[in-house]
């Protein structure tokens, strides 16, 4: 500091207004560099994707008493529990590039879960996205296998939101919870639990439910607009095809392998159904 | 003048607060290792260790709230004393006098691992509390209700604070918390050790023995850990309903009865041996290699011999001096290191 005081004596009657300039712009350089990258994103445009969940044509509502869904095969069922993580989310242009939001190496950002239980996490709000005309989304339904090996996440990660297996450690990516009065389970649960991730070449084994689906729709994204990308995703769908899902026989579900066939027919209930520009 | 001073003080503290909030605490530990150990795979940029998070992660390892009866903290089965393997139980004692259905392994060297418990199910240091936490047989809570419940205890509400400036923590923290301490936990300074530093003899049965160890156990039991993190099914049953294993993990039925290598360090420590604890002593685990093998259908390669007999055969000479180069893999500083002990 003394040192810097000294520096400035020798200035002082040198060119003192050019001085005070250099400085001030020095400052507001330091300032700038300081800044997170956080801020750096608020610049672009923004945009919703919107995770509406139902059940064929009807609206998906929790914990109902009596069974008002009923799957391909005619068996009667409810739904207590419905979340899923939603992640790698891409936005991609006709020329073949895309725009890759950002995911935070503490997992706060760039992975959502969304849960039918909280209607605010069925609307993801996107930001500091590069303006332009896009024709398409792309998302992961789970979490990528490198993530954990980056151990402890939090925000949508943390583990205290009790979507990670402890026994076979690694992120649940979708509980699908609910009853049917044809389940041979405790209570006639239907538990499907769908998670499991290859993050080890010597282990070639291990079932892979991480799942990318791509939707396509046109969509503009520039400062006076925030277009709602609304997408349908179909429980029905969870059951239906192509594995045919029997509620009468293992529906509680809590390991990778038991739950490949629900993860393959997942991909086929997200529909972009349209686009509020 | 004045401004000109002003906007320069102003420069500096910018240059200042830029500085990376880690520097605030001096206090980094490192995982010091000899050259010989393999590479820390442990992320230790996400998770740095300070002198205050690694006593916070000390208070959780023998913290009983963290199980659903208060009664059960990890040091239940995990003694400082023998390299934190279980005092008394074959198997695990968990809440309401459970029993588990392993032998509860010790732990130490866990950065340069990359697989956790027998069958390997946890790949990272960081998840590995999660698993006791929840197991019904062991402590038998949720993982979100056991923040909740160190959140809301004023004695580690302050340490929150020490640690990461606020006074409670979210899954990341507490799991970091944690993982400073297990990292920390590093056995390298056995009679071996310093016979490798060049500060202790061997003598005459050890060096015969380590001569043995290298041609009939390092296959397995190699490199500075003593094991090669694989998993592996040695000829302990014909059959594997009791314990699947590694298959529990991979769902593939070409891993029934395999287990991970376990370390040969501090084994003067952590008898019975096995994922079951099925033998008392050394020489048990001896004779089992000589000749009580038994075949299946994954049984490891290793253990079968080019004419077709199983196991790894070895005379009483041979197996006592074996057991001789084992004791040297004893690391008393380990098992003394007060900074590892019951903080209460």
């Amino acid at each position: 500091m003394q040192c810097l005081c000294g520096l400035n004596f020798k200035l002082k009657n040198k060119m003192k207004s050019f001085k005070l300039l250099y400085i001030s712009v020095l400052s507001l350089f330091l300032f700038i560099s300081c800044g997170d990258d956080d801020e750096a994103q608020l610049e672009g445009g923004q945009a919703i994707l919107e995770f509406d969940n139902r059940v064929g044509m009807s609206n998906l509502q929790l914990n109902t008493s009596d069974y008002p869904y009923t799957n391909s095969q005619g068996q009667a069922f409810n739904v207590s529990m419905l979340k899923y993580y939603v992640s790698n989310i891409k936005f991609s242009r006709e020329d073949g590039t895309e725009y890759t939001f950002p995911l935070s190496e503490d997992g706060s950002e760039g992975y959502y879960l969304v849960n039918e239980q909280d209607k605010s996490t069925t609307l993801l709000d996107l930001n500091g996205i590069p303006e332009g005309k896009y024709t398409g989304v792309t998302f992961t339904v789970g979490v990528d296998a490198d993530r954990i090996l980056e151990g402890a996440q939090t925000g949508a990660l943390d583990v205290t939101n009790d979507m990670f297996w402890s026994w076979n450690a690694g992120y649940i990516f979708m509980k699908f919870e609910g009853h049917s009065p044809v389940s041979t389970e405790d209570g006639a649960v239907l538990e499907y639990h769908v998670g499991g991730y290859k993050a080890d070449p010597k282990q070639p084994n291990l079932a892979d439910n991480v799942k990318q689906i791509s939707l396509n729709g046109e969509f503009s994204i520039n400062e006076n607009k925030k277009p709602q990308i609304h997408i349908i995703v179909d429980v029905l769908q969870f059951f239906d095809s192509p594995n045919e899902i029997d509620f009468s026989s293992n529906a509680s579900r809590h390991t990778p392998a038991a739950s490949i066939d629900v993860a393959e027919n997942y991909v086929n209930a997200f529909i972009l159904d349209h686009i509020h520009e | 003048m004045n401004r000109v001073f002003i906007l320069l003080t102003i420069s500096i503290l910018f240059i200042v607060a830029c500085g990376n909030d880690d520097d605030q605490s001096t206090n980094y530990w490192q995982v010091d290792v000899p050259e010989y150990f393999p590479e820390m795979v442990y992320t230790i940029e996400n998770n740095p260790v300070t002198k205050e998070g690694f006593e916070l992660g000390r208070m959780l390892f023998y913290e009983t709230r963290l199980s659903s009866d208060n009664t059960v903290s990890c040091a239940n089965c995990h003694q400082p004393y023998l390299a934190f393997a279980d005092p008394v139980h074959v198997f695990s004692v968990g809440v309401n006098n459970q029993k588990g259905t392993r032998n509860a392994p010790p732990i130490f060297n866990l950065a340069f691992q990359s697989h956790f418990f027998w069958d390997g199910g946890v790949n990272h240091v960081d998840f590995i509390p999660i698993n006791p936490i929840m197991n019904k047989l062991e402590m038998n809570e949720s993982i979100s209700n056991v923040v909740k419940k160190v959140n809301e205890l004023p004695e580690y509400q302050d340490k929150f604070k020490q640690v990461f400036g606020k006074d409670s923590v979210n899954g990341e923290e507490f799991l970091h918390a944690f993982s400073q301490f297990l990292v920390m936990l590093v056995s390298d300074n056995a009679y071996y050790d310093q016979w490798m530093q060049g500060k202790y003899e061997l003598n005459e049965a050890e060096l015969r023995g380590m001569k043995l160890y290298e041609s009939k156990c390092a296959d397995c039991h190699g490199t500075a850990l003593f094991t090669d993190g694989s998993f592996r099914n040695n000829g302990l049953d014909a059959e594997f309903s009791k314990d699947l294993g590694r298959a529990i993990i991979t769902e593939y039925a070409g891993d029934e009865g395999k287990f991970k290598v376990p370390t040969l360090r501090n084994l003067a420590y952590t008898a019975p041996y096995m994922h079951d604890g099925r033998f008392e002593t050394l020489e048990e685990v001896l004779d089992h290699y000589d000749h009580r093998v038994v075949q299946s259908a994954t049984l490891d390669p290793l253990l079968v011999q080019a004419n077709g007999e199983l196991g790894i055969p070895m005379t009483d000479q041979e197996k006592s001096d074996i057991i001789a180069f084992l004791h040297t893999l004893t690391d008393r500083d380990f098992v003394s290191d007060s900074r590892f002990f019951d903080p209460n």
